[in-house]
């Protein structure tokens, strides 16, 4: 979806404020926000794609008035109404419904400690020709899904280098709604600055994308 | 997770436009400064302007390679290793490497560990 969250080439969003001695989370809610998140996972109820997906449906005005954690916990209430954990009236309430079925079994924090390390691999172990190699020129689509995609704006249309595969992964634009995986091919692009910017980039940079095979077509 | 070398050639500078990817792993949870819009909107359009911002001027000579990390690949900058540090060891060399230094927003100082990092 072409949201705020497609930020790359932006202007006027401020100075950025590096902190000095920064702490790993400025209040305990944060770090409470990031361990719910990464626990709750277990349920597979959801994937990263849809994680990612549903932060990016936080309203633009919104989106760029709340902290990072704050949207990753807005996000998160969505994701647990939707996927059917909670329903509205119980995160209203505070307090589970009548009756109301206990997801199974009971996810234990040591539970938790194996899976968060374990993580979910992405990468697909499966044989899938891929449309590009090395040094083939590429033009990325230009295309405006109104759904999940990791294509920003800033490169649609724009002509790049395949600089390597790096193998095959999940597809975000389907598996963020649960369209299934469509295992394909990533490859880092490289794209001159000055075919991104224009003549005000310095003639000698370049910026390196990570594009599915969908995102591309011969150029 | 691919790393990328800086020479005196080349600066790596690592970003994520659309989210806030970042290689947790091996330098934990970034920085809320790596997540913030300033950031992820201008390293891309005018990463020599965000270094300078940092405080590192590169020369016009120097190519400049900005990282979006748009896929599940993560990133890390190898830094360059600074002049007269031609007798420390790993361990040593290790103490000087920040974290700002791994994103590619500073370069590692000869001297003292920078404090913000």
């Amino acid at each position: 979806m072409n949201g705020v969250h497609d930020m790359g080439g932006m202007h006027g969003m401020g100075p950025i404020l590096a902190e000095k001695n920064e702490p790993v989370f400025h209040a305990p809610w944060e770090g409470r926000v990031l361990a719910l998140r990464r626990a709750m996972a277990a349920w597979r109820k959801w994937n990263i794609d849809v994680t990612r997906h549903e932060v990016e449906l936080v309203p633009p005005a919104e989106y760029l008035r709340l902290s990072y954690y704050e949207r990753q916990f807005v996000a998160f209430l969505e994701m647990l109404v939707k996927s059917g954990l909670v329903t509205r009236a119980e995160l209203e309430s505070g307090i589970p419904a009548q009756g109301s079925a206990k997801a199974t079994p009971t996810l234990t924090p040591e539970k938790a400690a194996v899976l968060v390390a374990r993580g979910v691999p992405t990468r697909r172990d499966v044989l899938v020709t891929p449309r590009f190699r090395g040094g083939d020129h590429v033009r990325a689509r230009n295309m405006h899904p109104v759904g999940h995609t990791r294509l920003p704006r800033y490169a649609r249309g724009k002509l790049g280098v395949i600089d390597r595969d790096h193998g095959v992964f999940v597809f975000p634009d389907t598996n963020a709604h649960f369209l299934g995986e469509k295992p394909q091919h990533v490859y880092s692009v490289r794209f001159a600055a000055r075919e991104l910017w224009g003549q005000q980039a310095s003639p000698r940079d370049s910026v390196f994308l990570d594009m599915w095979d969908d995102y591309l077509e011969t150029a | 997770m691919l790393v990328v070398e800086n020479t005196p050639q080349v600066h790596n500078l690592v970003v994520c436009t659309l989210c806030s990817c970042y290689p947790w792993p091996v330098l934990g949870l970034p920085p809320v400064w790596y997540k913030s819009a300033p950031y992820r909107s201008r390293a891309v359009i005018d990463p020599r302007g965000v270094l300078r911002e940092f405080g590192l001027e590169l020369p016009q000579e120097t190519e400049v390679r900005v990282w979006d990390s748009t896929a599940e690949l993560r990133y890390l900058v190898l830094p360059e290793r600074p002049a007269g540090t031609e007798h420390l060891n790993e361990e040593q060399l290790a103490a000087l490497v920040t974290r700002d230094a791994m994103v590619g927003v500073a370069r590692v100082s000869p001297s003292q560990k920078d404090a913000s990092a």
